[in-house]
């Protein structure tokens, strides 16, 4: 083992993903999530208190099969990272008083991370590209939004976000409606593949001359639900599948226009698209295009990587421990609604 | 012999002791019912300064507010983990129950939503599992009660004892299940129609004899401005609806029945929340609802919701019949 190389793991514990990632510098050695999401299909959404339940009963077996997939010891460990937030509160004490345990008990630093950074972070994996600037377009069930990063520990700016519901959560929703399942992004795309996308031509939110005065980089999809639902209440013989490719449609328009408009307009030529929606085939293939066209450079990580994982957890500790920077103190606050400004508690 | 390192996080209190050869060199709590997760590694920081060198980890594993209840189990398990030792669970009312001299007498601690976890101690041991009720249930018992109310709270320092003598636990002590409940399977739910309202009547009928709303009041109420009206239907045929109005900001909840035969089973709570999300869409500023006194059923479910009672009003369902106002604000 190369010691200048540091071993760091990574909690993620933010929201329904129990997850522990191991990197050694930016390899990536192991990637485990257990996921309580089919505990949350029954109620249609995430239950906070379920999350928080299954958090801990897992916590102890993910952490140990992510030891046992990078081949390494707790005691090998350099350094340990965990969500601080933004989440659901009860789900990230789980992480982060296990994480502290960890760190405790091993007298090891313990970097609290900013849970939206470490999925830009992700992308420093197994590669040695340089990170930023960058544009970010993060979407998923709890967010959506377009960061500039200049440089990810320390100088990150949101550009804008929802001003409603997250893009993951218009998915869900439309599923629901749509009597898809949930959770509803994977629902949509395997049932718009075989509908036409330009059957129904849905709003496309904040996109009005007068919207991109206060809102150019802002998004909101609550519109969006209620055009689909008004659609369906009016068009008795509608054909779901062009219904699901229609509104995907709207959703990944509204999500590219905004967010390589902003990497034209600030000047910034990367883009990384990461969350949940990032394993949206259709955005990723319409976003190879139209970067394309736009002389833009796409990243998009891996999909096992998009999701909630602990990977991006732990390289986000990696890079924080590499630049330099100084551990979260002990007893860090985990903080349920952190901005981006914090990306090291 | 060995080094303890004791944690519970089971109360509004965080405490953590070291225990050595039988003497306790390290004690230190925290009082503070949303600080569980900053304050414990404090704790642990200090008290691994006065001795490093654990054996075991024994934490509490309540019952108790499980937010704060699962910041010391998963940080006792972790550490353990790191440093290749043991851990045992203990229950925190056994803990309280060691300090308290007597031979018959009640621990309780506060299990929020206006009930107690609580156990009782007869002879020096506990007496069966605790349990969960409100505090005015266990005034008729007329033992002493101990715990959080007088100030007595679990204490590290003597869960070695514990660990050594009473009854371990590998799990949290939840006592209560999530406050989730699954949809009603087999049930559809969908807007009110017009046709609705004949085999609504039957319902109305059926689960209110007299006291139910006319056919007339029922399609007046229906045509009404404002409305929301959802229906459940199972097999075709209506076993349940519900309706609401938007009064100038507050939404005021009209009928939310469920036909016999088909009720625990969460459709009730189904349609409350329908409900709910129809006021908030509506942008209201809060959703009010009657309820009688005494239904037994429904009291706790608005409860569970979030909704307080403001409010009596007497003879609302016909003489004698007292409602329950409540309120929920969004
Ligand atoms: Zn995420």
């Amino acid at each position: 083992m190369i010691t200048s190389i540091p071993l760091v793991l990574g909690i993620e514990t933010s929201c329904d993903e129990t997850a522990v990632g191991i990197v050694a510098g930016r390899k990536l050695l192991a990637n485990v999530i257990s996921s309580s999401v089919e505990e949350h299909a029954k109620f249609g959404g995430v239950v906070p208190e379920i999350a928080s339940r299954a958090h801990l009963e897992a916590m102890q077996g993910v952490i140990r099969a992510a030891l046992s997939e990078a081949k390494v010891s707790i005691n090998d460990i350099d350094a340990f990272a965990v969500t601080a937030g933004p989440g659901l509160i009860g789900a990230l004490l789980v992480g982060t008083s296990s994480a502290a345990g960890l760190a405790l008990g091993l007298d090891k630093p313990l970097y609290g991370v900013n849970h939206l950074s470490a999925h830009i972070a992700v992308d420093s994996l197994d590669s040695d590209h340089k990170l930023d600037p960058a544009i970010a377009l993060l979407v998923s069930g709890g967010h959506s939004s377009i960061l500039q990063v200049n440089e990810l520990t320390s100088d990150v700016i949101t550009l804008g976000s929802t001003i409603d519901d997250a893009a993951g959560e218009a998915f869900d929703k439309i599923a629901r409606i749509l009597e898809l399942g949930f959770p509803g992004g994977p629902a949509i795309d395997l049932d718009a593949r075989s509908g036409n996308r330009e059957a129904v031509d849905f709003p496309r939110g904040l996109t009005l001359a007068k919207d991109l005065i206060d809102h150019r980089y802002d998004f909101s999809f609550s519109g969006l639900k209620t055009a689909v639902s008004r659609y369906l209440a009016k068009t008795p013989g509608y054909i779901r599948a062009d219904i699901s490719a229609s509104f995907q449609e709207a959703v990944v328009d509204v999500l590219l226009t905004k967010a390589i408009g902003a990497a034209k307009e600030v000047g910034i030529e990367v883009l990384i698209i990461a969350g949940g929606v990032a394993a949206n085939s259709r955005l990723r293939e319409s976003a190879e295009e139209r970067c394309e066209k736009a002389g833009i450079r796409l990243r998009i990580p891996p999909m096992n990587l998009c999701t909630d994982n602990g990977a991006m957890v732990a390289a986000l500790g990696s890079l924080a421990l590499t630049n330099g920077l100084a551990p979260s103190e002990i007893g860090l606050t985990a903080d349920s609604a952190s901005g981006v400004a914090r990306a090291i508690f | 012999m060995n080094t303890f390192l004791a944690i519970d996080t089971s109360t509004s209190r965080t405490s953590v002791a070291i225990i050595k050869e039988r003497t306790v060199i390290f004690q230190a709590h925290h009082d503070g019912a949303l600080s569980h997760g900053e304050i414990l590694p404090q704790l642990v920081s200090k008290a691994l300064r006065a001795e490093n060198i654990i054996d075991e980890v024994i934490v509490g594993m309540g019952p108790g507010p499980f937010t704060g209840l699962r910041v010391g189990i998963s940080f006792a398990q972790s550490f353990a983990f790191a440093r290749g030792i043991k851990w045992v669970g203990i229950c925190s009312l056994d803990s309280i129950a060691l300090q308290i001299s007597g031979n018959d007498f009640l621990v309780a601690v506060d299990a929020r939503r206006k009930e107690v976890f609580y156990a009782r101690y007869t002879d020096r041991k506990r007496v069966g599992e605790p349990s969960v009720c409100q505090p005015s249930q266990l005034i008729p018992l007329d033992i002493p009660i101990h715990g959080e109310e007088s100030n007595e709270f679990p204490s590290p320092a003597n869960f070695a004892e514990i660990a050594k003598e009473g009854q371990k636990y590998l799990a949290p002590i939840y006592i209560r299940r999530p406050d989730a409940f699954p949809a009603p399977i087999g049930v559809k739910f969908r807007a009110m129609g017009q046709l609705d309202l004949v085999p609504a009547f039957a319902i109305e009928k059926s689960v209110y004899g007299s006291e139910g709303w006319s056919m007339e009041q029922l399609k007046e109420e229906y045509h009404g401005k404002n409305r929301g009206y959802i229906a459940g239907e199972s097999g075709g045929k209506l076993i349940a609806y519900a309706g609401v109005t938007n009064l100038g900001g507050i939404a005021d909840v009209l009928t939310l029945t469920v036909a016999d035969g088909h009720r625990r089973k969460g459709i009730g709570r189904e349609l409350l929340r329908r409900l709910i999300d129809w006021a908030r869409s509506q942008k209201c500023k809060a959703i009010m609802l009657e309820v009688r006194v005494g239904n037994e059923e429904a009291i706790p479910l608005y409860t569970s919701f979030g909704f307080i009672e403001i409010s009596r009003r007497r003879d609302y369902y016909g003489p004698g019949k007292t409602a329950i106002v409540m309120r929920k604000d969004f």
